[in-house]
């Protein structure tokens, strides 16, 4: 009934090809943008924006640059955290060298760096597939945190080997490090987890989605078709990795404040690529969808007994709390194994059927 | 007229209820008793909650205030911790972060939200500058401290350390590396060699290479800087390559009983430094035997509360509720605010005589705080493994600090200028 398409005509092939084929969806996605861009600013707490609200946004973007490579382009990675410290300590290093440049430049920036190393080690996806290549990702991961363990001057050869993010201002605001107030962080965040999400989408509907595609599905099939399987390999682990070391960068500068060698070990890439595999692989809602339930349900879930008054000690609530969110997984995966977004999918289609199930 | 007494009467119970519900203080714990850390956690946890669940049993809180005392479960995940950081900040009076990356994430905030740190014992050394950090405080004793006092105490040891060999073995993180500057510093000065052998987090329990290392240096001692696993695998290891445990040392964060327990009488002589002991028989653990045990109100056993770890959050409790009932005394109040508890933790001042009042005779050190000087540097133990348990080895050490001073404030200004706009107290001009 809601999402009745009676009447929505489409007269022209542009018409066709539009974002959104069906007028219901561009509502829904008005209203979110509107609850994201209005009403959580002006209503959440400190606790919410810390807490849920930026680092869903954060590991939402991070999951994307990986949904690229693995859900677009077919290559699996396991070196997600470490890209995310190749953005982080890219951002750091630009940031003290040259203390006047703009925080947000610096961050988007320091995803070139990440996207370099990326395809270094994207190189042996060339000849390799599949799990081996995920094993390849893997020495990039211990390699990278390796490095930064052992390389003082990326960490201006601080004692405690960890980074510290400073205060840092933008037209007289402040938007990272302790004095920031943390709705300019979320703004800052929004502004460039929108930015880069818009970039993925149209990416990935236009001829190098279509590409990557169909190195995904056979390469070998690709081949034959003209497509230069380097190239496609390349540039996917490349725009991967872009956006895996700008939400790197954001995760310490606009979030965290400080970080060291360790977080971005191998737990890091597994939540992220949980994930992606959660929200739906070959799909950018789904990263939104993951990141919610990875990220924020446990914050959620840790609040329930003492908002509805019931007396449980914190230890018991957080082993409570790993066991729903396991057993949660486990359920949305045996309903439908391709992701949070695979069952919106369904839920839609079935919606704009109602109340003719055929 | 009697509706009238009704009413005044449901005033007064109602002034009442609002009074009660505002008349306690909100003390977080950010806690661990799950993941990989939980072992040595539990302890040390069950012994701060017990010093508060007995002060709220024997004398009705502090001061007639109640405590309130909650933690939060951290399971020593930074994301957590400042997620339970953002949780509890609206009332806490107080932030004991406990890992050191949750110290890192929340000291640059301390200006900010203006709730005292209090890391008993570990954290950043140069928090000791009361000047340049102003909310965070590292009572009694910090790890350069651990590091000065283990080093003096070498030297004294047979024919001193000039030409002889430190290993330093310690945990590939922030905690580990921290003390490295100052040892590198006193290895200079004292004329021996200094051989930094980091453990990553990945190698805790599985040491052999580093063991294979110590084998061929053949350092004269071994200093170890370990946490959690680390320990006990480095524990095993030593007794494992027949290392002479005594000339192992470790600092206070790698003298937990249950580690020592694995090996036994094979780890007899292993030596750990600690500003806090166990004593049963001190006056404070008759009390939570009385008022928290027998009711039943303990999470802890008989055999946790004999060790170290656990009479060591007994002794954190102790300097937290010295310096809310200071804060009291000073500002004539009940229910403190976080800015009075600053000043309470910035002037303790706990004598040999107000330990013995507390029933905390050699428990820990007498050691008083102030403006500049917010560590207090108690001085130390050795403690030493006789196969069944700890027992001091040693009289009380102090550490160098002027020794180090110059070094301290040098950190303490870097950190300053990284984190500009860093306000600095100016009124207080006595250092350390």
């Amino acid at each position: 009934m809601i999402y009745r398409t009676v009447g929505q005509f489409k007269t022209s092939y542009a018409s066709d090809q539009a974002l959104f084929p069906v007028r219901q969806d561009a509502f829904l996605l008005g209203i979110i943008l509107l609850f994201a861009w209005v009403i959580f600013p002006l209503t959440a707490s400190e606790f919410a924006f810390q807490t849920l609200l930026i680092p869903i946004l954060i590991y939402a973007l991070a999951a994307m640059g990986l949904n690229i490579l693995t859900g677009y382009a077919g290559q699996l990675s396991l070196g997600t955290g470490a890209f995310m410290g190749v953005g982080a300590y890219a951002c750091y290093k630009l940031i003290t060298i040259f203390p006047w440049m703009n925080p947000v430049v610096a961050i988007l920036l320091s995803g070139i760096f990440s996207a370099g190393v990326g395809v270094v080690f994207g190189i042996p996806s060339l000849r390799i597939k599949g799990f081996y290549l995920a094993i390849a990702t893997l020495a990039a991961q211990f390699f990278l945190v390796w490095l930064f363990e052992k390389w003082s001057w990326l960490y201006n050869d601080n004692a405690s080997g960890a980074i510290q993010v400073p205060n840092l201002d933008m037209f007289g605001v402040f938007v990272a490090g302790p004095q920031a107030a943390s709705i300019t962080q979320y703004f800052v965040v929004l502004a460039i987890v929108s930015l880069m999400t818009v970039l993925c989408i149209n990416l990935t509907r236009g001829n190098q989605g279509r590409i990557w595609k169909a190195t995904r599905d056979m390469d070998i099939a690709a081949e034959l078709i003209g497509i230069n399987l380097m190239k496609s390999k390349l540039t996917a682990f490349a725009v991967s990795s872009y956006i895996i070391g700008v939400s790197g960068a954001l995760f310490v500068f606009m979030w965290r404040g400080a970080a060291e060698p360790n977080l971005f070990d191998i737990p890091l890439s597994f939540r992220v690529l949980f994930i992606a595999i959660i929200g739906g692989l070959g799909s950018i809602m789904g990263n939104y969808l993951g990141a919610i339930l990875i990220v924020g349900l446990p914050v959620v879930l840790n609040i329930v007994p003492e908002a509805i008054g019931l007396d449980i000690k914190s230890a018991t609530v957080e082993h409570l709390n790993i066991m729903i969110v396991g057993a949660l997984i486990v359920f949305f995966l045996i309903i439908e194994p391709h992701g949070l977004a695979a069952l919106w999918r369904l839920v839609r289609e079935k919606l704009i059927l109602w109340p003719f199930p055929h | 007229m009697k509706h009238w007494k009704t009413l005044a009467a449901a005033a007064v119970v109602s002034s009442f209820g609002a009074a009660a519900l505002a008349e306690s203080i909100y003390v977080p714990n950010l806690s661990y008793r799950t993941g990989p850390f939980a072992a040595t956690g539990i302890p040390l946890m069950n012994g701060q909650r017990d010093y508060f669940e007995m002060l709220n049993a024997r004398d009705g809180g502090i001061g007639g205030v109640m405590i309130d005392f909650e933690e939060c479960e951290t399971g020593y995940s930074t994301e957590k911790g400042v997620e339970c950081y953002e949780k509890t900040k609206g009332n806490a009076v107080v932030t004991q972060p406990w890992s050191t990356g949750i110290t890192l994430q929340v000291l640059p905030k301390s200006n900010v939200d203006q709730i005292p740190i209090l890391a008993n014992g570990y954290g950043f050394s140069p928090m000791a500058d009361g000047r340049t950090f102003q909310w965070a405080f590292n009572a009694p004793a910090g790890y350069w401290d651990a590091a000065s006092m283990l080093i003096t105490h070498l030297d004294g040891l047979d024919g001193g350390l000039s030409g002889k060999k430190v290993a330093f073995l310690h945990l590939d993180h922030p905690y580990g590396k921290e003390p490295i500057p100052l040892y590198e510093k006193l290895a200079s000065e004292k004329g021996f060699e200094f051989l930094p052998i980091p453990v990553g987090l990945k190698e805790m329990q599985n040491q052999s290479a580093q063991w294979l290392q110590i084998r061929r240096e053949r350092p004269d001692y071994v200093v170890m800087w370990g946490w959690g696993a680390m320990n006990a695998g480095a524990i095993t290891e030593a007794v494992k390559t027949k290392f002479d445990m005594s000339k192992f040392y470790g600092v206070w964060w790698s003298g937990h009983d249950a580690d020592l327990d694995l090996v036994g009488a094979d780890g007899a002589g292993y030596k750990s430094i600690s500003w806090s002991f166990p004593n049963p028989d001190a006056g404070v653990m008759a009390d939570i035997k009385t008022h928290v045990v027998d009711t039943g109100k303990t999470l802890s056993n008989p055999d946790e509360m004999a060790g170290v770890f656990y009479g060591r959050g007994v002794v954190m409790s102790m300097i937290l509720a010295e310096a809310i009932a200071g804060a009291q005394a000073e500002f004539d109040t009940g229910v403190v605010t976080p800015d009075q508890v600053r000043w309470g933790l910035e002037n303790l001042n706990l004598t040999e005589e107000r330990l013995a009042e507390l029933g905390m005779e050699g428990m820990v050190p007498p050691f008083s705080t102030s403006c500049a000087d917010h560590t207090g540097h108690s001085g130390a133990w050795i403690l030493e493994w006789d196969g069944e348990k700890f027992a001091k080895a040693s009289d009380l050490l102090q550490a160098d600090v002027d020794g180090y001073s110059e070094l301290l404030a040098a950190s303490a200004k870097e950190y300053a200028e990284a984190n500009a706009p860093w306000p600095v107290n100016e009124s207080c001009d006595a250092m350390n």
